[in-house]
């Protein structure tokens, strides 16, 4: 009997894993694969039996056809409403967040009952917010949707900045105060610049939970404000030569997360696992 | 107590109360409202505002088309969390040593989980074409004949399309947290207990385990809860069919809302869902040893 | 003129009373050093000053201003903490200019300010680099020199050198006390070590559960201390304390070693003591015996060499005593010597009362 050497082994293995790693990678990336392929297909590609593997060409014509109709439109309101609800999110909570750490404000109690806000589901709130939104005529409004993904991202951004707020070395802050800054200069000059990355991280999550939103966009939109998801079931419903509009609109809503998440990527994990995670 | 107030006294709450404000607005009113409007008489049909007792919360016990949609999502739960789980900690294993290009393959795996479950959903309708989609052609190589199963018509087909599709999105979360808890734990101390001659199974459920599992039962919880909401993904793939076949709790409660405009029955729903997360969330802290 | 005065100073944490009841008064530019053991509330009693804490009652008054309940910023005081506080994400001129930024102080000025500060704590090149390209002892003086740039009116300093070596330690302590002679203001020191607090100190408040034990110059507690807390906190090795009796003026140690007092001593016959000794004063016995010295056979146990001087440890009056001799004069545990000690310097203490004869 021979014995395979020891790193002989650890090369086997090593190759192993590296063939199963691949296969895991192809399996998890070809459904978006497809629908890219897809977004550039010619309808003669799409349509076709058996299914077309790759487009023969690279045509933009799926997406121009977005373009024309104004249909590219519910990206860029998608976009405002993100970016917007991203940034307001941010400031109210991380002063709120800084609140509860540096002054106990409410005490574990009001911490809890702010965390609880993220369990409620959407479903069972977005028909009260809806006849709210009607009475105040809020819906299909940039200010409407932007206040309710502010609130319903709020709860994550005081759980998370708390965990970065709780790790400033007090003395930083207690030494501001000596020098000379009142309570809010110490927080532009000492706490955002100390949570700065925390800040990114968070925010990269707060706008790809708002972006990936349907449900609330699909009750308290009409055609103002209409995200891309909502776009994009538009096009479900029976006529299947809208699958080239589908796959072309999800590409479009898909990239900026995309960018977003590639430039920011060494932020991901604390984010993705609400602060469970230090690192 | 000091006679004189510090100056700086109010400024915490100045801090706090506009995010307060936002989550009273859209956090607690809701919930007071739907309340109130539980106990009315609300719906297309009636605006009757006047006081109705508990008729929609006991109709509730006897709709079953309420019960089969709470199934439904515990169906989705059951088989889609465990599978996540116990794939996501197999993929964390398999990437926890190094490997050539580890950086990139683990940013492609993640890239499921980011894109939007609306996306994720019409994707896989796409994918799941009876015809035009590339599941049936490859599912046909492998029986060696073509096949046009209707992945989201049939009734025997559309929970394992459902849960495959949630899967597919999901488990690169799993994966991605477990990750970064399997490489914080200390390999000193798998590799003392290797050489002590300790079993793989051994080490991990004494040592490994124990250091994961605060993590773990967090990314549990989140995922639990996501799943019990879903919402996006069937909208995308069944819209709830065949039927109701597969109408989750969420569906089911949209749809009364927004489709037949039963507005207390819905809130009734919507306060039934609260109540029934509330216990489950309650139960699970205590029991994964969460509330520190 | 005092630069700080402390009246009547609580400070609660909910049950817990960490200052009860402090009176300070420090006199222009002078540095006054705060002392005790963890948990005495020096620490607090600092952050009180410096309005970081709130005072639970009493008032504090900076510059002949009552400042009990004004902000950090309104008190005129620089402070310098334990783990420097330096802000990472600036380089070292704009922590330094940072107080200076705060108040508006033009940037001319504040230039001309920080190089020299800088110049002054030897830190001139290393003005654009970041904190986290310092080594402790630098990180140190820009601290000092955030501090200094401000020319405040009273200076606080919260355990500055506890996080540094000991060799980097003696050197930044050397430091300070130049600093504090040519800038010439009032300034509070907290430490823990006694050490620090002699070689610093004009002034040292010994604290103790919150209160004031004793207050005074630095040899003045040594020589003199007030309490039996006082006597066994300062000095280096600790002073030897042995149960005793007073006897028609002698001390009786517990196993009848007669320490007889220097005449004019007082001391009530009779009763029970306890005799405070400190190393230092007892030495190897030379040629005569000195008037009220005492002269005693022992045997040498324990020889703990520290460099020039040796700490040795004996058996007297029942006890094991520790002294402290040149380092040539023991050879090894088990000789036999004969010890002097110096009577006139003994400390008599109160058993019941903790309190110095």
């Amino acid at each position: 009997m021979t014995t395979i050497p020891f790193y002989r082994r650890k090369e086997t293995k090593l190759v192993l894993r590296y063939v199963i790693a691949l296969a895991l990678v192809v399996i998890f990336v070809f459904p978006i694969y497809w629908l890219f392929a897809i977004s550039f297909k010619t309808p003669g590609e799409i349509f076709a039996f058996p299914p077309v593997w790759y487009p023969k060409s690279i045509q933009f014509n799926n997406y121009a056809v977005l373009f024309k109709d104004g249909d590219a439109k519910t990206v860029g309101n998608s976009l405002v409403l993100a970016s917007l609800s991203t940034v307001f999110a941010m400031i109210l909570g991380t002063i709120a967040a800084y609140s509860l750490v540096r002054f106990k404000t409410g005490g574990e109690n009001l911490a809890l009952w702010i965390i609880s806000q993220r369990m409620i589901p959407p479903v069972a709130i977005v028909f009260p917010v809806f006849l709210l939104y009607v009475w105040l005529s809020w819906v299909d409004t940039y200010i409407g949707l932007i206040i309710l993904y502010t609130s319903f991202s709020l709860p994550y951004v005081i759980w998370m900045m708390r965990g970065y707020i709780e790790d400033i070395p007090l003395e930083l802050e207690e030494s501001a105060l000596i020098d000379g800054c009142s309570r809010r200069e110490v927080l532009w000059k000492v706490v955002f610049p100390m949570v700065r990355a925390g800040l990114f991280a968070t925010a990269v999550f707060t706008f790809v939970f708002s972006w990936n939103d349907f449900l609330f966009a699909l009750v308290l939109t009409r055609t103002e404000v209409a995200t891309y998801t909502v776009q994009v079931t538009h096009y479900f419903g029976g006529q299947s030569n809208f699958w080239s509009k589908i796959a072309a609109m999800s590409v479009l809503g898909t990239i900026p997360v995309f960018i977003t998440v590639a430039t920011l990527q060494r932020f991901l994990v604390r984010g993705i696992s609400m602060g469970a995670v230090k690192g | 107590m000091p006679a004189i107030a510090h100056p700086d006294r109010n400024f915490k709450y100045w801090l706090i109360s506009p995010a307060i404000f936002l989550l009273l607005l859209i956090g607690l009113f809701p919930l007071i409202f739907s309340l109130v409007v539980s106990f009315m008489r609300i719906s297309m049909l009636e605006t009757d505002r006047s006081f109705a007792g508990p008729v929609n919360f006991v109709q509730l016990f006897h709709d079953a088309r309420l019960w089969q949609s709470l199934a439904h999502t515990a169906l989705i739960i059951v088989i889609a969390l465990p599978v996540e789980l116990l794939l996501g900690l197999a993929m964390a294993y398999l990437f926890l040593d190094t490997m050539p290009g580890r950086q990139i393959l683990i940013s492609l795996l993640v890239l499921p989980t980011i894109i939007s479950p609306i996306v994720a959903g019409a994707t896989w309708r796409l994918l799941f074409d009876n015809r035009y989609g590339p599941i049936n052609q490859i599912l046909g190589w492998f029986a060696g004949h073509p096949v046009a199963a209707l992945w989201t018509v049939n009734p025997r087909l559309v929970y394992p399309a459902i849960i495959f599709c949630e899967i597919w999105q999901w488990t690169p979360f799993m994966f991605l947290i477990l990750l970064a808890a399997l490489s914080n734990v200390d390999r000193s101390l798998t590799e003392a207990a290797e050489i002590d001659g300790a079993r793989f199974w051994r080490s991990f459920r004494y040592i490994v385990l124990p250091a994961i599992w605060p993590v773990m039962s967090i990314a549990i919880l989140i995922r639990g809860l996501d799943l019990f909401r879903i919402f996006d993904i069937i909208w995308a793939l069944t819209a709830g069919g065949p039927g109701t076949m597969t109408e989750t709790i969420s569906v089911y409660a949209y749809v009364q809302g927004f489709q037949q405009f039963e507005t207390s029955y819905m809130a009734a729903i919507a306060f039934l869902v609260i109540a029934l997360l509330t216990v489950i969330v309650t139960f699970a802290v205590r029991r994964m040893g969460l509330a520190k | 003129m005092s630069d700080l005065k402390i009246t009547g100073l609580h400070k609660h944490y909910g049950a817990f009373h960490a200052v009860k009841g402090i009176d300070l008064e420090v006199p222009s530019g002078e540095l006054t050093v705060l002392v005790g053991p963890s948990g005495c509330g020096k620490s607090t009693l600092l952050r009180t000053i410096a309005g970081l804490e709130e005072a639970s009652a009493g008032t504090i008054e900076i510059g002949g201003k009552n400042v009990t309940w004004a902000r950090p910023r309104d008190r005129d005081i620089a402070m310098v903490f334990q783990n420097y506080a330096l802000y990472p994400y600036l380089n070292v001129h704009e922590n330094i200019a940072f107080g200076l930024r705060a108040r508006k102080v033009a940037s001319d000025e504040a230039d001309k300010r920080v190089k020299r500060a800088a110049e002054m704590l030897g830190i001139a090149q290393l003005l654009r680099r970041f904190p986290r390209e310092l080594s402790g002892g630098q990180r140190q003086r820009v601290a000092i020199g955030r501090a200094i740039v401000r020319d405040a009116l009273l200076f606080l300093f919260d355990e500055p050198l506890s996080n540094l070596d000991a060799q980097l330690r003696d050197d930044m302590r050397v430091e300070i006390k130049r600093l504090h002679q040519e800038l010439g203001r009032t300034m509070i020191y907290v430490t823990h070590d006694q050490i620090e607090a002699m070689t610093l100190a004009d002034r040292i408040a010994l604290l103790r559960e919150g209160r004031i034990e004793q207050l005074g110059a630095p040899l003045d507690l040594f020589e003199r201390p007030a309490t039996r807390f006082v006597a066994g906190f300062l000095g280096s090795p600790k002073m030897n304390f042995l149960p005793a009796i007073i006897e028609s003026g002698d001390v009786i140690l517990r196993d009848g070693t007669k320490l007889t007092l220097p005449p004019g001593r007082k001391a009530p016959n009779g009763q029970a003591v306890i005799l405070g000794l400190r190393p230092q004063h007892i030495a190897k016995a030379g040629m005569g015996t000195a008037p009220g010295h005492v002269q005693l056979p022992s045997t040498i146990e324990l020889v703990q060499p520290t460099g020039s001087r040796v700490q040795v440890s004996m058996p007297l009056g029942g006890s094991s005593i520790t002294a402290e001799f040149a380092a040539h004069e023991v050879t090894a545990p088990g000789e036999q010597v004969r010890i002097d000690i110096d009577m006139i310097r003994a400390v008599l203490i109160d058993p019941q009362t903790d309190e110095v004869i």
